[in-house]
């Protein structure tokens, strides 16, 4: 075995911040991309989802339309679509812009199916108590709707983030300096420790897979979440 | 800018899309047919997995459904030059080593999510149903054929199908490692003759046609599963 080739101090340091203080890479690009794809996807997901849930007709079709029509196409399919198809009509992305769009874009319609079934989940019951005490809409949607669905999506919403770390690995078949194509190039001058090399990819992301688990674990439990994080909230 | 043009897809790029297509289709068939096996195996093993085969089981469907695909890809296929003696290797020629490559790879990581849907199907079978069964003097093969089957594959059908579905969107990623399937034809078009708005148009139709027809046959699948339900109950 050639693991020394592999888990050289030089070639550690450039899976785990690429080229840094040069441009960003490795496992800290990995990281970058997919916290910033979960906050947006989690956000467009949000919308589009509550839309399907409790918009009008018109824009709960259209909601419905997007996750069907995102749904069945690969997220692979999606990036090269924001990558080669921009040019033709004038505009150049950079790489790292299109993966987060497809990846952002893609989530959002899984994460929008989580969030609907989440908002199903609160009983009739709770949203007309809410109604009653004079609750506006958007108070409805912050004091009720939120805690009760968010904390019964919480075990959904890992395998989605988790999925969305995983896909952000396509990043590498457009170029950007992720810590799949740093173990490519990695491969490519080694050459005699493929094994090696790609192992070592596999253990870094169900590292990184399973810290998303744990994390995700702490939020599942709503008294342990007010414990850990609102402790003077009354 | 360019101006779009159908057209090219009727002449060269169309050919070399079709051939495409049908290597996808390919793929997505041999694939699903190994996550299946496997995955009812291992469901079954971790379903029923007492002692030191437990953390075996646990490995297994964790490792595979934790890690990328397309690293998975990568991974199978540099690897198994190292791994596999040349005179397999040489056998796998004729069938085109990445090929093969990517489809042990896609139905091996799929197994992993199709183990822990039948773990959780058989979890949802109530007990009382295999002592009901024992209790009739039902043997065991009796027993899967009449009492367990029936109701698993009524209950894992739906997830199964969705599954399906990303197995299918998972084979693009088989391009990483040069199988000539659809998405890599789409981009040979885009690198060899500038059509790529043209020809992503067409494989994201032919994904979208593809993944819907899917699910519309496990939607019916589905539904004669569950038509002796209301019966039974």
């Amino acid at each position: 075995m050639n693991w020394h080739l592999v888990l050289s101090p030089d070639n550690v340091r450039r899976l785990l911040i690429g080229d840094f203080p040069g441009p960003l890479g490795g496992v800290a690009l990995t990281l970058v991309l997919s916290l910033l794809a979960m906050a947006l996807a989690t956000l467009l997901g949000l919308l589009i989802g509550y839309l399907r849930f409790a918009g009008n007709r018109p824009l709960r079709l259209m909601a419905a339309g997007y996750v069907e029509l995102l749904r069945n196409i690969p997220l692979l399919v999606l990036v090269f679509w924001a990558y080669f198809a921009p040019p033709y009509f004038g505009y150049e992305p950079s790489k790292f812009v299109s993966v987060l769009v497809a990846l952002v874009m893609f989530n959002a319609a899984y994460i929008a199916e989580v969030v609907r079934s989440g908002l199903l989940s609160v009983s009739v019951g709770q949203v007309e108590a809410a109604r009653a005490l004079g609750l506006s809409p958007f108070q409805q949607a912050l004091y009720i709707l939120l805690p009760i669905a968010g904390f019964n999506t919480v075990p959904a919403m890992t395998g989605r983030y988790i999925t969305l770390l995983k896909g952000t690995s396509l990043a590498f078949l457009i170029g950007l300096s992720e810590v799949t194509e740093i173990g490519r190039q990695i491969n490519n001058r080694l050459l005699v420790a493929p094994v090696e090399v790609y192992a070592t990819l596999l253990v870094i992301y169900f590292c990184l897979n399973r810290s998303i688990s744990a994390g995700m674990r702490l939020l599942e439990d709503r008294r342990r979440f007010n414990r850990l994080f609102c402790r003077f909230a009354r | 800018m360019n101006h779009l043009d159908w057209s090219v897809l009727l002449g060269e790029a169309g050919h070399l899309l079709a051939q495409g297509a049908v290597v996808t289709l390919e793929l997505s068939a041999l694939s699903l047919v190994l996550a299946l096996v496997l995955g009812f195996l291992m469901g079954v093993l971790r379903w029923s997995a007492a002692g030191p085969l437990k953390p075996v089981c646990w490995l297994y469907v964790e490792f595979l459904r934790n890690t990328p695909p397309l690293v998975q890809i990568l991974f199978w296929y540099f690897s198994a030059t190292v791994i596999l003696p040349n005179s397999v290797l040489l056998a796998l020629r004729p069938y085109g080593f990445p090929f093969v490559a990517a489809t042990f790879a896609l139905g091996l990581y799929h197994s992993g999510f199709i183990a822990e849907i039948v773990r959780g199907g058989l979890n949802a079978i109530p007990r009382g149903q295999y002592e009901a069964a024992e209790a009739i003097g039902f043997s065991l093969p009796q027993t899967v054929r009449y009492i367990l089957l029936p109701q698993l594959l009524r209950i894992i059908a739906p997830t199964l199908v969705s599954e399906a579905v990303s197995l299918i969107k998972n084979t693009s990623l088989a391009l990483a490692i040069g199988v000539t399937e659809i998405t890599y034809q789409a981009r040979y078009i885009d690198y060899s003759a500038f059509r790529g708005v043209e020809a992503l148009a067409a494989i994201t139709v032919f994904y979208l046609v593809l993944c819907a027809t899917v699910a519309a046959l496990g939607h019916a699948l589905q539904r004669r599963l569950s038509r002796n339900r209301r019966r039974l109950a």
